[in-house]
């Protein structure tokens, strides 16, 4: 079996040589484009985990009772992360190589998994007993830890995200 | 001294030449401008969240002015961080960055958008006791709204087009 790395960059050089991505690679205006509705949609999610993630932290003490910030925010995090995850795929497609050598685009999408799962496991833990939330006293243990690694793990997708572009000529 | 002097001034300073990677690690530059990255998509988030909600589309259930209270904070401390980490990043490639289109033209927009504020706080916004609930809020409010949205991603899109262009 061949190392890992050897046949990632054989898929990338695959994607790299098909059609689409030759035909995207010849639209310069793409990828910048594409890379410009990223960093909005990142600004919607980013904004959005920080008025929830620090309202449960309790280090923002105005404002709206968790359940309503759940019920407003987390579709607008998913709404961003489907326009992300569309945007991201035509930026893979037209620099596959770029993506696939450089670990900080795995390690951007492993906290990506990681991070969904936390804020679904949130949401849901929300709706089920909203009063229990909404009230800091009484609200779970568990859900500090949860709201301070979120927001580490948001921190950390974006850092790695812009880093791919710094570092992925070291792993050529 | 000429503006071109004190670019250059800038740009050649041990500050300048360190964040570019003329002198020291190299990774400077890199990671100022991924903490610009976090602080401007923190300013964009939040006063999307505002915006919309001036344009009655989500957030419903909470005033103008109360939810204005909760999330400008984000917007302003946000702001001071991308301030500090736009200016350092400037200094590093000052000349480019000056005569650089997309650059003036963020500005620019960044310029129309603290105007489009100013008019809607001194106008709409002062009597936003008497429609703060109102649904569909009035037209200077969705006006505001609409405009301050469209100029932001307008900011986002140019500031991501700098990098292409220098």
């Amino acid at each position: 079996m061949q190392p890992a790395h050897i046949v990632v960059r054989h898929w990338a050089d695959w994607i790299s040589a098909s059609p689409l991505s030759q035909w995207l690679q010849d639209q310069l205006w793409i990828v910048p484009t594409s890379q410009s509705i990223h960093l909005v949609m990142i600004g919607v999610v980013f904004g959005c985990a920080l008025v929830l993630n620090l309202r449960i932290l309790g280090i923002s003490t105005s404002g709206r009772p968790v359940s309503t910030l759940v019920r407003t925010l987390v579709p607008w995090i998913y709404f961003a992360m489907v326009v992300l995850l569309i945007t991201g795929v035509i930026q893979t497609i037209t620099e596959p190589v770029r993506q696939f050598i450089t670990p900080a685009f795995w390690w951007k999408m492993f906290m990506i998994v990681v991070v969904l799962f936390a804020t679904q496991w949130l949401a849901r833990s929300v709706r089920k007993d909203p009063e229990k939330w909404d009230n800091g006293s009484t609200r779970p243990r568990t859900a500090a830890i949860v709201a301070l690694v979120s927001l580490a793990l948001w921190i950390g997708i974006i850092y790695c995200g812009r880093f791919i572009a710094y570092t992925w000529e070291l792993h050529l | 001294m000429s503006v071109e002097g004190l670019l250059a001034v800038l740009q050649n300073s041990t500050v300048g030449r360190t964040i570019s990677g003329n002198i020291g690690s190299g990774w400077w530059f890199a990671n100022i401008e991924t903490l610009h990255v976090l602080a401007t998509s923190a300013v964009f988030g939040s006063i999307a969240m505002v915006d919309l909600r001036l344009l009655g589309v989500t957030s419903r259930d909470s005033t103008v002015s109360r939810l204005s209270q909760e999330v400008l904070v984000y917007t302003w401390v946000a702001f001071a961080l991308s301030v500090i980490t736009g200016t350092l990043l400037f200094i590093s490639k000052a000349e480019t960055y000056f005569h650089n289109l997309q650059f003036q033209l963020k500005f620019l927009f960044m310029a129309l958008a603290g105007l489009n504020m100013l008019m809607f706080h001194f106008g709409t916004y002062r009597r936003v006791l008497q429609w703060d609930n109102a649904l569909p809020p009035p037209i200077g409010a969705r006006l505001a709204g609409a405009l301050s949205l469209a100029l932001w991603i307008c900011v986002i899109f140019m500031g991501r087009w700098i990098g292409f262009k220098t």
